[in-house]
């Protein structure tokens, strides 16, 4: 009895451990923003925050538009997120339940523009960009995040999508629906957890993406926060405080989001793992 | 489970969607300036008022500042313009201005404006391509020691003494100096390096062009930086805005550096008790810094850039350019003996400005960023694995003759 529950307790210190070790640097970033100036470069770091510079918060709001490139991350994040998923559920169901030639090589097509970097890609979607007005717009930015989203979140869909029993979509279709009725009533809520991890998915990609960020996008009032964030990286000095204060800023919502959806994550990432 | 399923769906699509019609629309004719100088906090501030100053003057053209980071400044321009747009002013690093030339990038600026009626300084010859102007020298400044005199009161004359107070001054989290030593700071490592290259009587090549990558001077060069980096005086790993910002926290005793980081230490922290001095070498040649304005061949506004350009280079708004940027802009300026006490190291610059020389490969300025990769790469080998540095700059030579000019 007593071994189990030292057991137990050394369970839940290497839990506490890996924790602090992933929370670390976020708790360091936020100790970093309220450390004053003249403790920055001490031999001895700081390592709990000076509450007395709480203030840089409220002067980063005031001095930076924190907001509004917090509001276009948010605005590139959901709108690649609701996107990649309408786009992405009709394939993952045409590549789960229809047998057709080039089948096969369609998958493998949608796998290989994963194979592509972004920085390979930009300088012609910059160009159609152009041509269909896309640029310095965040619609611009959905599109080109979706294109790179789509195919991931296509083949997890698929794999839950081949865990749902046929006899499911045959009783169905005896009862007289349609594809798309089957499709919208029955296969969309049986893989709702792995639609919320696919939105995780999405929802990252879109709010850390940079390179399509800062190229296809130059005004400064539809800035991202990834590339607000890295605009304080200067020619001759760097803000310390006010990039570790914007740092915490920029994650927090990413965590708020991963808080709010996590449950369905795990559940929708294995869905598809095991058949039948 | 349904119904909260079509409700978070039916909320995300109206989410989702509500960018589709919050695109901006353009109210002015605005044409676009990149630059990695915007993005200073203080300097860029300083830069984009001057820019509002214009922007005040004109009813009808607006320019518009677009910060870009320095370190993807030219990748995301040059992107840009292959793509067939990108910004219609740009302030480009002189390694980038010379390898935009050849690709066409570049409008020729003979027709906007005529050189007699500006008085540029000397490096604004190198904005000139066989004979045709390229560009316009936006900001110039040349590299001196910096020093913080309550660490270190009188400055080191010659390498020697330099490493020796280096040393002396590394404890307590205090560092003798300061350089950058890693392929993060690629643009920074090659100005680092080539005063020290200069500095040891070294040149990239001779005056007919030939490479001259292995040359006894250069390897002195390399060598000693190699010295100073064996001699463990230096915050490894710190890029140079945390070094600088260490300069001013006075945790750094020296650094040698341009002018504009003379500035923003007199900015930042004007109680920092600093001063200027020639850098401790052999030679006195030391590195030059320029930057040049540049109109994209992509531009729809020609006539608007031009504009602007003659605005920028008019006296009085050079002289505002001059106090925002805190070093030597286009043209020629006179100070005032107050102006000139109040920044004593300005004139320590100037001087330095004499021996000054672009950090380029002259005879082979477009092919600059190729040499710089191939030569800074086997520099680290002599930094992080100990090759010798002969040896190291004799592959150098060879790889670049095989691979950049075959």
């Amino acid at each position: 009895m007593r071994t189990s529950r030292q057991l137990e307790h050394m369970r839940v210190l290497a839990v506490l451990l890996m924790l602090g070790f992933a929370a670390f640097p976020i708790y360091w970033m936020f100790v970093t923003s309220m450390t004053p100036s003249s403790e920055l470069f001490a031999s001895s770091p700081r390592l709990l925050p000076a509450w007395s510079q709480l203030s840089i918060y409220a002067e980063i709001f005031n001095t930076i538009p924190v907001a509004t490139w917090l509001k276009n991350s948010f605005l590139v994040a959901a709108g690649t997120t609701v996107l990649s998923i309408l786009l992405a559920v009709f394939p993952a169901y045409a590549l789960s339940r229809f047998r057709f030639a080039g089948l096969a090589v369609l998958g493998f097509a949608l796998f290989a523009t994963q194979m592509l970097p972004e920085a390979m890609l930009v300088v012609p979607l910059y160009s159609i960009f152009g041509d269909l007005n896309l640029l310095n717009t965040i619609p611009g930015l959905v599109l080109a995040n979706t294109a790179f989203v789509v195919p991931v979140i296509t083949w997890i869909i698929k794999g839950a999508i081949d865990s749902i029993p046929f006899e499911i979509e045959e009783a169905a279709r005896v009862d007289g629906c349609s594809r798309l009725d089957i499709v919208l009533g029955i296969v969309i809520p049986l893989v709702a957890p792995t639609l919320a991890a696919a939105a995780v998915i999405s929802f990252f990609h879109g709010w850390n993406e940079y390179v399509f960020a800062q190229t296809l996008v130059s005004s400064e009032n539809l800035r991202t926060a990834s590339v607000g964030l890295a605009s304080f990286v200067g020619e001759l000095s760097t803000p310390i405080h006010s990039v570790m204060a914007v740092g915490v800023i920029y994650t927090l919502p990413a965590i708020i989001f991963y808080l709010f959806a996590q449950r369905y994550v795990v559940a929708g990432m294995t869905a598809g793992s095991v058949k039948g | 489970m349904r119904r909260t399923v079509n409700r978070l769906m039916a909320a995300a699509i109206a989410v989702g969607l509500a960018p589709w019609w919050a695109a901006p629309a353009f109210a002015k004719d605005k044409i676009t300036f990149a630059a990695a100088v915007f993005a200073e906090a203080g300097r860029g501030d300083r830069v984009k008022a001057w820019i509002e100053s214009y922007n005040q003057s004109q009813t009808g053209v607006e320019v518009e500042p677009i910060a870009i980071p320095f370190s993807s400044l030219a990748n995301t321009v040059f992107t840009q313009m292959g793509g067939g747009g990108g910004p219609d002013l740009i302030r480009l690093d002189q390694t980038d201005f010379f390898a935009a030339i050849p690709s066409g990038r570049l409008l020729p600026l003979g027709d906007v404006i005529n050189d007699k009626d500006y008085p540029f300084l000397g490096p604004d010859r190198f904005m000139k391509v066989k004979d045709v102007r390229y560009g316009l020298l936006f900001d110039t400044t040349g590299y001196a020691l910096l020093y913080n005199k309550d660490i270190l009161p009188q400055p080191p004359k010659d390498f020697e003494s330099f490493l020796a107070a280096a040393r002396e001054k590394t404890r307590d989290g205090t560092f003798g100096y300061a350089y950058r030593a890693t392929m993060a700071e690629r643009a920074g490592f090659w100005q680092d390096l080539c005063n020290y290259v200069f500095g040891f009587g070294g040149r990239w090549s001779d005056k007919d062009g030939n490479l001259t990558l292995n040359s006894p001077d250069v390897i002195k060069g390399v060598a000693a930086y190699k010295k100073v980096y064996d001699a463990g005086v230096t915050p490894k790993g710190a890029d140079a805005a945390t070094y600088r910002r260490m300069f001013w926290e006075g945790k750094i005793a020296m650094n040698v550096d341009n002018g504009g980081v003379a500035a923003i230490f007199n900015r930042n922290a004007p109680q920092l008790p600093f001063a200027a001095a020639p850098s401790p070498f052999p030679d006195k040649a030391q590195g030059l810094i320029m930057t040049a304005l540049v109109v994209n061949a992509n531009t729809k506004h020609k006539d608007a850039a031009g504009a602007f350009i003659k605005w920028a280079y008019a006296p009085e708004n050079q002289k505002t350019l001059q106090a925002a940027m805190g070093t030597s802009v286009g043209t020629r300026l006179d100070m005032s003996p107050e102006e000139q006490a109040k920044q004593p190291w300005l004139r320590v610059y100037e001087e330095q400005m004499q021996n000054a020389l672009p950090q380029l490969v002259m005879g082979h300025e477009d092919k600059t960023p190729e040499i710089q990769q191939i030569v800074l790469e086997q520099v680290l080998k002599v930094l992080l694995e100990n090759a010798d540095p002969k040896d190291a700059m004799d592959r150098a030579q060879s790889l670049v003759e095989r691979r950049v000019l075959r």
